[in-house]
């Protein structure tokens, strides 16, 4: 064998035992998850997950159009770190919780808290005995933080996201959508601001966020949920 | 004519410095290749500058998310495009510039097929700019260091195969014999397959789900370790003995490293996903391999400081000392790429910007300053006139040095700072978010001064592109206070 063809060859191998090691065998190990169903007299009662549909999946195409994953992961990491212990989840994500993402917006960076959960009730980025930790993130405060972040978490460096949001003059009675803004960045009298159909679709997904449904393989559930 | 001094005892020991051509042959085969390398450089040093001033946008709006307020503008769009246009439109344009010349030049011929190949570069650079506008409009594929959608990954692919088919048609067992050429080969290879590979899957739905973030994390890893690092050890494999005139210091373990590194490089994707929802035999498998991977590339770093050691080169030649800094570089970030790997830390500098400070120290440092080593080497060989201004490539060297190193120190800082209070359940995560910003500014700083040293390079690049220079004959070299 000559010379180049060793190093074709070589290679080739190499290449081939990455592949293998890094891509097949893991699809071989996950590629056929299937849901979570439970089963009460032969009758299926509960499916986990399901595939997020109609406005909330809209919204996640928002997400990621917007870079939301260049500053927020969607991983609950297990007891070794302090992911749930800081609100996060009340059990670290597994591969099934991804299972109708194509793909899942893992996200490498947290900029900005881990939103693997941010729908779920108990989610929190506060201590859990903060006086400053909001009564519910629902969809009127997720709006107020997107319109401007620094008006409810003065250290954020989010970005305001005010294209989401259209100001438009009052035409006979004022939008039940409309933004309740603090006096310094209320618009001028007899204007409001009203989410767009984006930023409805995205705080939509992001209440869609629930990662909680105990999972055998992610364990530990009981013990995370008595911190929260 | 050459800045290498070519030491006539050991030419024929020499690795990887063509030795068998006549400098007659070698100037025929650097006229037939000039269209295509010139070409690549010239558009790779436009992606350096813009790729350069995105990032430092990006930087900026870490700490100032309200400059340029528009949707277009900001963080998470910024980000993925900045860093697509270094990574493919910089360094991957330039490392291409640099195989379709190394390559023919050790053969000592050319394939036929320099239309298509020209053609290759057209659509090479016409992917990387769909992918720019696709993530700054908001078409981002959210898969870390993927984020060009499918159909600029589709001109790329196609652009590159053209180049590479080009390229790699015209070796022979010469031109594939040193060190050198087959790190670069090696990498040629790699990154088509695992750029072609990578997409298929993911637009084809062959995998779904988090496989479909481990292949992404495997591709963009590919792009890397299987290319971009291999591609600048083969830059300086062939520079360090040609500028020096002495052969390699231990071309025999030269070679056993080079298996080793592409056996362990291949392995380094879940890294990206350390924690997250994949089997951790994976998540080991990286961490082991981003260990094991610091033999193969200490060692091609001492090999090439053994052979430079003592040179009289290595304070007036610019690619020399671009060469051995990047190298030198190359081997902080394999070591930061290690530790970080090291499941107790990276608990904790993890979804920190303690990887970005990796990759800066990686991509600014020991790629970016290895493909100007060897620019500095190949342009004036191409244009038939030398480099103007010494002083301009010292500004160049300082800045690029300085700002990478600063660049990557304060997000490596950063990291660690923000990630060791992330790991104490006390802290609130405002204060997080306090102290890793706290290194902010540091790095934006850090672009701006790469952004000046680069722009000085670029003009200097321009010039020597337009044949304005030092007249063919005295290489352009630092110059030396000679005191005694």
């Amino acid at each position: 064998m000559s010379r180049s063809s060793t190093l074709f060859a070589g290679l080739a191998a190499c290449f081939a035992l990455s592949l293998g090691l890094c891509v097949l065998l893991p699809q071989a190990q996950l590629g056929s998850l299937s849901p979570d169903f439970k089963e009460e007299d032969g009758r299926i009662t509960e499916v986990y997950p399901t595939l997020t549909g109609g406005i909330a999946a809209a919204g996640r195409e928002v997400y990621i159009s917007q870079g939301c994953q260049a500053c927020h992961s969607q991983v609950v990491r297990g007891a070794e770190t302090t992911d749930m212990e800081r609100g996060w989840g009340v059990r670290r994500t597994v591969a099934r919780d991804y299972l109708f993402e194509n793909p899942p917006v893992l996200g490498v960076r947290r900029i900005g808290p881990d939103l693997a959960n941010v729908g779920a009730q108990g989610w929190r980025n506060e201590p859990a005995d903060d006086t400053a930790r909001p009564a519910k993130r629902d969809s009127t405060w997720h709006f107020l933080h997107l319109y401007h972040p620094t008006a409810i978490i003065k250290v954020s460096n989010m970005p305001a996201y005010k294209g989401l949001f259209q100001l438009r003059k009052i035409t006979g009675a004022p939008s039940l959508d409309a933004l309740a803004l603090p006096a310094e960045m209320a618009p001028p009298e007899g204007f409001e601001v009203v989410p767009k159909a984006e930023a409805k679709s995205l705080v939509a997904y992001l209440l869609s966020l629930n990662r909680s449904h105990p999972l055998k393989e992610a364990g530990a559930v009981a013990v995370a949920a008595k911190k929260n | 004519m050459t800045e290498a001094v070519f030491n006539e005892k050991t030419r024929g020991s020499l690795e990887s410095a063509g030795g068998q051509l006549t400098a007659e042959q070698r100037s025929a085969v650097d006229l037939a290749v000039r269209p295509v390398v010139v070409w690549l450089f010239l558009t790779s040093v436009c992606w350096l500058l813009l790729a350069t001033g995105l990032g430092a946008l990006s930087a900026l709006k870490l700490h100032f998310p309200a400059f340029l307020d528009y949707t277009c503008m900001s963080y998470g769009r910024l980000a993925p495009a900045a860093h697509g246009a270094f990574v493919f439109g910089w360094c991957s344009t330039a490392a291409l510039g640099v195989a379709s010349w190394l390559l023919p030049r050790l053969s000592g011929g050319v394939a036929p097929g320099i239309t298509l190949a020209s053609l290759g570069v057209v659509l090479w650079n016409a992917g990387v700019l769909l992918g720019v506008f696709a993530n700054i409009a908001g078409n981002i594929r959210p898969i870390d260091g993927l984020e060009f959608p499918f159909a600029s990954f589709v001109l790329m692919v196609g652009g590159l195969s053209l180049v590479a088919a080009w390229i790699l048609l015209g070796l022979n067992s010469s031109g594939t014999a040193g060190l050198g050429a087959m790190f670069v080969t090696g990498a040629l290879l790699c990154l088509g397959w695992s750029l072609f590979t990578g997409n298929v899957l993911i637009a084809t739905k062959s995998v779904v789900g988090v496989v479909e973030q481990i292949v992404g994390a495997w591709t963009a890893s590919g792009v890397l370790w299987l290319w971009l690092v291999p591609v600048s050890l083969g830059v300086c494999y062939y520079i360090v003995p040609k500028v020096t005139g002495r052969p390699i210091f231990a071309a025999p373990t030269g070679r056993a490293l080079f298996w080793l590194y592409f056996l362990c490089a291949g392995l380094l994707g879940a890294n990206r996903l350390a924690g997250g929802p994949v089997p951790l035999w994976l998540v080991s498998v990286s961490a082991s391999a981003s260990i094991l991977l610091l033999v193969p590339v200490l060692g091609a770093v001492y090999n090439l400081f053994a052979t430079a050691k003592g040179s009289e080169q290595l304070v007036t030649s610019p690619s020399l000392k671009f060469v051995l800094f990047g190298a030198l570089l190359l081997g902080v970030a394999s070591l930061g790429s290690a530790f970080g790997a090291l499941r107790t830390i990276n608990y904790s500098v993890r979804f920190t910007m303690f990887e970005s400070g990796v990759q800066t120290f990686l991509l600014f440092g020991a790629v970016s300053m290895i493909l100007f080593g060897a620019i500095y080497f190949i342009m004036p060989r191409l244009s038939g006139c030398e480099w103007l201004s010494s002083t301009l490539i010292s500004i160049h060297f300082l800045g690029a040095a300085y700002g990478a190193c600063m660049g990557g120190a304060m997000l490596v800082l950063s990291g660690l700072a923000s990630g060791s209070l992330l790991s104490e359940p006390d802290s609130t995560f405002s204060q997080v978010l306090e102290t890793g910003s706290a290194y902010y500014w540091g790095n934006t700083i850090a672009y701006g001064i790469l952004w000046v040293a680069y722009s000085a390079f670029a003009l200097h690049f321009l010039l020597v592109a337009l044949r304005i220079g030092q007249p063919a004959g005295e290489p352009t070299l630092f110059r030396v206070k000679r005191g005694h």
